[in-house]
């Protein structure tokens, strides 16, 4: 039998669940043992393969339209979809903006901030992706396991992972959630 | 009694208990967020809901009384989606995100709630609207984004306090907390209890002292008194690494039953004050450090030395403090003793009343309440909270007062003491059984009087004054009304300086010596002034001031919340304090001062008060 396999990507989002990931320490080589890591943002393989894979995570809520797409591909290439972190399970910090128009959000960040000069303009380049209001990972995909924490402890992402990479879907609860 | 099954447990209550409080004696917990144990069942969360066998819906628990023989599921899938559908609504109807939270991590309702049914995500996601934040009070601050509109608040403050500050503006979802008919809670007539605070379920009323440092977990919880006052309300003081993080009201408090006021919850938390550290003594180029053993023989030296002295103490000090300090300096020609205050609380005393003294919660219970001289929204506030509470029910309140007296509109009556307070108590007599006066109107149906003794008159009024209080008490008992009196009595252990012999009248004008055992208390600007002039100044203190910068000998002395002593309740009841954080090193307690002195003068010291007092013995 072939091990399950395994593909990350992260949207709006700070990074910091991967690196929540990266703090189960030599528990990886476990998780490695039972499932084959295939795309991750932190390692050369970008994109979950198109034959598909068994698990996919997302870190980061959906601020724009490119972070929805990443979240479609993820979703239709994965049998199971965990949004990993409050950012993907609530929309998390990034969703603080929301309370706010789109256009004070851009003006504040690209024209208002301190370090901007005179010159400082909102981006409006055709390639660039959308801004949208900022939402959980569940209001445009499917999301089979819910895995909040902010970031989670290390603990709960092996849980979850080893869960997974065993063919079981984790229930998180007691000492495991927390939102935080 | 009614005899139910909640989850299977068989249980008795009185006639009339709703099925949440049932099921508590039943040991079965079912979630909550609007109730509160010392606030009427409000039935707005909607989070108690409870399966009733033949019932057509669900029920809210903590409005549904029992009735006999009622069967009740609490943990059935039924109930559970229901908590979990009631659940996101409240986290899709404002800003709840934890992560940029104060309460999160342990200290919040809603998200102990979540953990508790198992909640990983929210099925709706947030509206989005922004409320407003209202930080215009110093103490805390009002973030109607963190709201769940279960109304604790609003329900504290008028059902606990009776001021009736908080409400509800609009409908529904865009319901938000305001204080009065709108406008910051700063410039309304919020009096910064904090009762608001300590209810509050979710981040939605912070406390600026305490916000950010700490969760409930990683402090340690000390109960004790507070000695702002006499009354000595019940305290829950939260410490963390020997610093004190927040001061709660102990509801299981008797006389206070959870309240509290600014003073007694909030200022002590307030550092804008210089502690004083080191025991020091004035030399040729100004104040230097001294060890305390050099400060402590300055101090016996000018006392043997034989010349006229004025001893004044802090009526915050504790009955051990108090009692050495009536030992050490005993009443001459040569030596005066008083207060700092130097209010005569004995007054009273000296022309006992024909009543038996009474609790706070007896008092404010009576049909109709009369307070002397008392400004209840200035000091002893919780006592004016008590009586607050008490008149939406119809409780008539009659003030013999300056009518410039705050709480003045409280009251159906104020009658003006502003000149003499004897002819106000004559008026009152006379108005029991006139039947064309206000006086009659406001006590015909009262069955029983509550009196609360504030300030009274100085010593040459005080035996008119006694005279006709005890004629007043006569004529409502042969009117069939029976009296209960209570006396506000200054600092916390006001009530028992005369015991003491403490409460005569110092007059430090023509002193030479003053020695200022100051603790805390601040000086009022007259004494102050009087105390300038004096050539040899000795400080006790804790906090540095300008009286203690130009003192001959200053010694550091501990806060309250550093020392453990007895004190004498409004009530006459001896409570003790317990100290909650460590005093640094070289401060000692007021006490060990004493004792210290006492031995320098070779006395032979003995604490005691039970004689003293005089404490009648209460069932």
């Amino acid at each position: 039998m072939t091990k399950p396999t395994i593909s990350s990507d992260w949207l709006a989002g700070c990074a910091g669940c991967h690196m929540s990931l990266l703090d189960i320490d030599e528990r990886i080589l476990q998780v490695l043992e039972l499932a084959e890591l295939r795309s991750t943002p932190i390692t050369d393989l970008k994109e979950p393969d198109a034959a598909g894979v068994d698990v996919g995570v997302l870190e980061g809520g959906i601020s724009n339209s490119y972070n929805e797409e990443v979240a479609h591909k993820m979703r239709s290439r994965c049998k199971t979809l965990v949004a990993l972190g409050d950012c993907a399970v609530f929309g998390g910090v990034p969703a603080m903006r929301n309370f706010f128009t789109l256009e004070e959000t851009l003006r504040r960040a690209y024209i208002e901030t301190p370090s901007t000069d005179e010159s400082g303009k909102i981006p409006s380049d055709p390639e660039l992706a959308v801004p949208t209001k900022v939402r959980a990972v569940s209001d445009v995909a499917k999301v089979d396991v819910f895995v909040p924490g902010c970031p989670p402890d290390a603990d709960v992402i092996f849980y979850v992972l080893s869960e997974l990479a065993q063919g079981r879907k984790p229930e998180l609860k007691d000492g495991l959630l927390h939102w935080h | 009694m009614v005899n139910i099954t909640i989850d299977g447990k068989q249980v008795s209550v009185a006639e009339g208990t709703t099925v949440l409080r049932a099921a508590e004696q039943a040991g079965v917990a079912i979630p909550t967020l609007c109730d509160h144990k010392e606030l009427a069942p409000y039935g707005g969360c909607r989070l108690c809901l409870v399966e009733v066998e033949g019932a057509r819906t669900l029920q809210p628990s903590c409005t549904l009384p029992v009735t006999p023989n009622m069967i009740v599921h609490t943990a059935t899938e039924k109930v559970k989606d229901a908590r979990k559908f009631v659940l996101s609504l409240i986290f899709s109807e404002r800003n709840h995100f934890c992560m940029y939270c104060q309460v999160s991590g342990g200290d919040c309702e809603l998200q102990n709630s979540a953990y508790a049914e198992g909640m990983t995500h929210w099925p709706l996601q947030p509206n989005y609207t922004p409320f407003s934040v209202d930080a215009s009070n110093p103490y805390f601050v009002i973030d109607n984004n963190r709201c769940i509109l279960c109304r604790r608040c609003v329900r504290a403050c008028g059902e606990l306090v009776g001021n009736f500050t908080l409400g509800i503006e609009e409908r529904g979802a865009n319901s938000y907390l305001v204080a009065d008919l709108g406008g910051p809670i700063g410039e309304s007539s919020c009096v910064s209890c904090g009762t608001c605070v300590q209810v509050c379920p979710t981040g939605a009323i912070i406390d600026r002292q305490s916000a950010y440092n700490g969760r409930e977990k990683d402090t340690t919880k000390v109960k004790t008194i507070c000695t702002r006052c006499s009354i000595g309300c019940g305290l829950e003081v939260l410490t963390r690494d020997n610093r004190v993080v927040r001061i709660d009201g102990d509801w299981d408090a008797e006389i206070n039953q959870g309240l509290l006021c600014a003073a007694g919850r909030f200022e002590p938390l307030i550092n804008d004050k210089d502690r004083i550290t080191t025991a020091l003594l004035a030399g040729k180029d100004g104040q230097k450090a001294c060890t305390v053993d050099t400060a402590l023989n300055e101090i016996t030296k000018q006392i043997k030395s034989g010349e006229s002295i004025a001893a004044l103490i802090t009526d915050s000090a504790s009955l051990e403090e108090l009692s050495l300090f009536s030992q050490i300096f005993s009443k001459s020609g040569k030596t005066q003793l008083g207060t700092i205050s130097g209010q005569g609380f004995a007054n009273m005393r000296s022309t006992p009343y024909h009543a038996e003294l009474s609790t706070l919660a007896e008092v404010s219970q009576a049909d109709c309440i009369i307070t002397i001289g008392a400004d209840l929204s200035r000091d002893h506030q919780v006592a004016g909270f008590m009586v607050k509470r008490q008149l939406p029910a119809g409780t008539k309140l009659i003030m013999l007062a300056d009518p410039k007296n705050a709480f003045a509109a409280n009251a159906d009556l104020v009658l003006d003491t502003s000149k003499a307070l004897v002819p106000a108590v004559k008026e009152l007599i006379q108005g029991i059984s006139d039947e064309t006066s206000s006086v009659y109107r406001l006590v015909k149906n009262a069955g029983s009087i509550g009196f609360i003794l504030g300030e009274l008159p100085n010593e040459a009024e005080i035996d008119a004054f006694g005279k006709s209080f005890n004629e007043l008490l006569d004529a409502l008992q042969k009117s069939g009304k029976s009296s209960r009196v209570i006396h506000l009595n200054g600092g916390a252990n006001g009530s028992s300086v005369s015991a003491f012999g403490l409460d005569g009248s110092v007059d430090v004008k023509d002193a030479k010596t003053v020695l200022l055992f100051q603790g805390e208390e601040t000086i009022d600007q007259k004494l102050a002034q009087q105390l300038a002039a004096i050539p040899n100044l000795f400080v006790i203190g804790t906090y540095s001031s300008a009286l203690s910068a130009r003192a001959k000998v200053v010694l550091p002395v501990r806060a309250w919340w550093e020392t453990a002593g007895n004190y004498v309740n409004i009530e006459c009841t001896v409570q003790q304090s317990t100290p909650v954080t460590q005093a640094a090193d070289g401060v000692s307690s007021m006490q060990e001062i004493l004792a210290a002195l006492g031995k320098l003068q070779g006395l032979d010291l003995k604490i005691e008060w039970q004689n003293t007092l005089g404490i009648p013995s209460r069932p």
